[in-house]
């Protein structure tokens, strides 16, 4: 009889217990919703009141290391940007849509987090309706757009990692347009007269990434010796589509600041052996590859390339092993320089110019990925950022790359080419080189709703503290930047300003705002909303400088650094 | 089950009309008189060979890519030169995957793969679940009711999301989902354990040995253990296939085996986008997965049905 009691009261205990586990957390998410309803509610009434109050923020002095002088809204339709140095790229820069324009009141009310990254207010084609976590977003026609309006009604965004599984998708009818065809897919798409091929050319790199902090990493050699053992041909003829090239350097060949006549190391396995063994690596040295098994354009075959370099790296006698990490687990843990051995990484061009690609990786305010900076990479950097000239712009990043060869803080691999893939009936369906593809300018067939289905899911919505080309593409048909970028040529256009201006040594620019352009949620664009929405990524103290998870990666990449960082 | 079953009872023949026989003289020929335990038996058989002959049978190394070494592309289908495909083609029985490599090999080593991680994992949670069933009903009261309570605990979680959960935790890789499957199948047979040796503890024999002061230790693993046998090897040889399966599950989802070993469930993993375009890739692996899973299934419906008395019509 006392062992049935005790049974008994155990198995109250346990269901106690788990109840306990399932309260605490039905508890958190019941209280979520109700939180921030109040603040939902404050920027439905942004009404502008009484007279402008022109809004400011300077530095000191340059002395903080980044690009802002100041900035300043001159009056209500005019913003001032001064920058420490000459900028050439500054028009290209702010083009892009980490750098969009939010309503002011919008930003005070979500508190700069929150709200902001899970509902969006922007100005631009399609207002955002609702986004089902873990199955779609919903886009609806902004009525109200300043320029040519979005010919479907209806947007839908959603995402599979699987490419098979976007291609049957495709197939049967139920999306419009599909990203990243599976590299072997390519051919079934051009052979099927219901769906059409649009090619990207290769303006990304993909990468074998080496944080020089970790041993043997730290030892120049060695990284060299890594970069002579890997057959970078082999990579690309064998698992890469149609459409790419092998890269020679980081520099993709299209995008200013390529070298001409500038080639990797030859391929050279026992050089390679050799060298590290005279470095003491070799023999019984063992490391690690990581990657994210995720497929993007400059890696179409994520799980098949990481076992060919392992298979390579064999060859030579280092055993590596392989390591699947979750998307943004691994961007984290290679951006705070977390990951020994070789991580598998790429980056795709958000605007042509070498300071997207050079300066974000290699410059004084990149990550710490490839773990300590080089000081002469820096210099040359600097030197070619604040030239105006292309042609006085064009030897310092010649000697960049030069350097970038030399320190091999990474081995370059491949161009990749990839693309989209779109029902046959989609007019005017492009696959844009930066992959922002602006789907209010397709008409699906004479339906009202255009559905886009991509690779994954976008971490959220505030794309000044995104990266990944998934949540950039989702902000960009919400969002708006001062200029914006020629659908097709990538050529920087007038959008929320509908002029700008330098002075002579470009260090001063000069926005006039779009008159009569209103926010989604009816405030009207002036001179403050801009201010501010750079003034939050800017100022590292500033009260909504908050974000997703606060890293705001792109501005400092851009600009050089944050003001009253720590 | 139930058609082999059917197909059964004409074997059987009445046991009094012959000279005793012992009970595994007897429970062997009933399982020779079962034509699908027979299948099972030869399937397994081919795949023991196979497993312990991969290095002669194999026509390449499974981990090594022959691109620069032979003409061949990735993802290649099969190419057999009697069935007609060109000589001057290098041969693949299986084609090649998409790190062009010998599928055919790689399926070889596989079954070794396969088998140890069935057989280990299984033997492991035999040995650890059965001590715990025999300790706890032998000794019964607290004991009993701790172990089982947390036996109940286990259970109440679907082993393959449990077994998720240990290597999430342990950090993937084959001897952790090992440990990981033979944990999660513990309770299993802890309970049967448990059942036989508190049936077995009443017998009179036991009861003979306690009168005459036989110690307690002695009694559970000299008298009741061989006698609560039977259920557990039942239970093993199903409980190997689906360690297989989960082992291959897991591997699937990128957390067993990790690359470039051979392992069926993450070689139908790595190419499971190309199922249209290159459908050999998953289906050769899902055979070899079937067929093992199968034999395993047919052997141990065999093994229940013969060594079970109760059953017995």
């Amino acid at each position: 009889m006392q062992t049935r009691k005790i049974s008994l009261i155990m198995s109250i205990l346990v269901l106690l217990g788990l109840l306990a586990g399932c309260a605490a957390p039905a508890a958190e998410t019941g209280a979520a919703p109700q939180a921030p309803a109040p603040q939902a509610a404050a920027p439905q009434a942004a009404a502008p009141a009484g007279p402008f109050e022109p809004m400011a923020m300077s530095a000191e002095n340059c002395d903080y290391g980044g690009l802002f002088k100041s900035i300043e809204a001159v009056d209500e339709m005019t913003v001032k940007f001064t920058l420490c140095q000459p900028d050439p790229a500054f028009p290209a820069k702010v083009a892009f849509s980490s750098f969009a324009i939010n309503d002011a009141d919008y930003l005070e009310a979500t508190g700069g987090g929150g709200e902001l990254i899970e509902k969006p207010n922007g100005t631009g084609r399609y207002k955002f309706v609702d986004w089902l976590r873990g199955d779609q977003i919903i886009f609806e026609r902004n009525e109200n757009y300043w320029g040519e309006k979005a010919i479907p009604q209806t947007l839908v965004f959603r995402w599979s990692a699987e490419s098979a599984q976007r291609l049957v998708e495709l197939q049967a009818g139920t999306v419009d347009g599909i990203d990243n065809p599976g590299p072997d897919d390519f051919a079934v798409i051009e052979a099927d007269p219901n769906l059409q091929l649009k090619q990207r050319s290769g303006t990304n790199i993909f990468y074998i990434g080496m944080n020089n902090t970790y041993p043997p990493f730290d030892n120049e050699r060695v990284r060299q010796a890594f970069a002579m053992a890997i057959d970078r041909n082999r990579i690309v003829d064998n698992f890469y589509p149609p459409g790419s090239s092998v890269a020679t350097q980081f520099m993709p060949p299209s995008i200013f600041g390529y070298t001409d006549g500038l080639d990797w190391y030859e391929y050279n396995p026992d050089m390679a052996k050799q060298i590290l063994e005279e470095e003491g690596v070799l023999p019984g040295f063992k490391t690690t590859i990581t990657y994210r098994d995720v497929v993007r354009g400059y890696l179409p075959n994520p799980g098949i390339v990481a076992q060919d370099i392992q298979a390579q790296l064999a060859d030579i006698g280092v055993t590596a092993e392989i390591v699947v990490m979750e998307s943004g687990a691994f961007l984290d843990a290679a951006d705070r320089g977390e990951i020994d051995g070789f991580h598998l990484l790429g980056w795709g061009a958000d605007y042509p110019d070498a300071t997207n690609f050079l300066d974000f990786h290699f410059g004084p305010g990149s990550s710490a990925q490839f773990g300590n900076g080089f000081p002469d990479i820096w210099e040359a950097l600097a030197q070619g950022a604040t030239k105006a000239d292309p042609a006085e712009r064009q030897p310092w990043y010649d000697q960049a790359n030069e350097l970038i060869k030399q320190h091999v803080p990474m081995i370059p691999v491949a161009h990749g080419g990839n693309g989209a893939a779109f029902k046959a009936d989609v007019e005017g369906a492009y696959a844009s080189d930066i992959g922002a593809e602006q789907f209010g300018l397709m008409n699906p067939g004479g339906r009202d709703t255009f559905v886009w289905l991509q690779n994954g899911e976008p971490a959220g919505l505030y794309c000044a503290d995104e990266t990944d080309g998934e949540a950039l593409r989702a902000c960009e048909q919400v969002m708006e930047s001062l200029l914006a970028y020629e659908p097709g040529t990538g050529d920087v256009v007038a959008s929320l300003a509908k002029e700008w201006e330098a002075n002579a040594d470009l260090t001063e620019w000069v926005f006039t705002l779009r008159d009569g352009v209103t926010f989604h949620n009816g405030a009207t664009l002036d001179a403050n909303d801009v201010v501010l929405s750079y003034v939050v990524q800017w100022d590292a103290s500033h009260p909504l400088h908050v974000g997703r998870d606060g890293s705001f990666t792109y501005f400092p990449g851009l600009f050089g650094g944050f003001l009253n960082a720590e | 089950m139930s058609t082999s079953a059917a197909t059964a009872p004409t074997a059987v023949e009445p046991i009094f009309n012959t000279k005793p026989r012992g009970l595994w003289s007897t429970a062997l020929r009933r399982l020779f008189h079962r034509r699908s335990a027979i299948v099972g038996m030869i399937i397994l058989a081919a795949l023991i060979f196979v497993a312990v002959f991969a290095p002669v049978l194999a026509t390449h190394d499974p981990t090594k890519s022959l691109i620069g070494v032979e003409n061949v592309q990735k993802r290649q289908g099969p190419c057999i030169h009697l069935l007609g495909c060109p000589t001057d083609q290098p041969q693949h029985f299986f084609g090649t995957d998409g790190n062009v490599r010998d599928l055919y090999s790689r399926i070889l080593y596989g079954a070794r793969l396969s088998l140890m991680v069935g057989i280990v994992s299984v033997g492991f949670a035999i040995l650890i679940g059965s001590f715990l069933g025999a300790i706890s009903a032998y000794i019964g009261g607290w004991t009993d009711s701790i172990i089982m309570g947390l036996m109940d605990i286990m259970l109440a979680f679907p082993s393959l999301i449990l077994a998720i959960a240990i290597v999430t935790v342990l950090g993937p890789g084959l001897i952790n989902t090992l440990l990981a499957i033979g944990i999660v199948s513990i309770p299993v047979y802890a309970r049967i354990m448990r059942s036989s040796v508190l049936s077995i503890k009443q017998q009179d024999y036991v009861m003979a040995d306690r009168s005459i002061g036989v110690p307690s230790g002695r009694i559970l693993f000299s008298n009741i253990l061989p006698n609560a046998l039977t259920p557990l090897i039942v239970q093993g040889t199903l409980g190997i296939a689906v360690a297989i399966l989960d082992a291959a599950a897991l591997s699937f989802l990128g957390l067993g085996a990790q690359p470039p070993t051979p392992e069926w469930g993450s070689m139908i993993g790595q190419e499971r986008n190309q199922v249209f375009t290159a459908p050999h890739l998953i289906v050769f692996p899902g055979i070899a997965l079937i067929l093992t899973v199968l034999g395993f299934n047919l052997l141990g419906d065999g093994l229940r049905d013969a060594l079970d008395v109760r059953q017995r019509s």
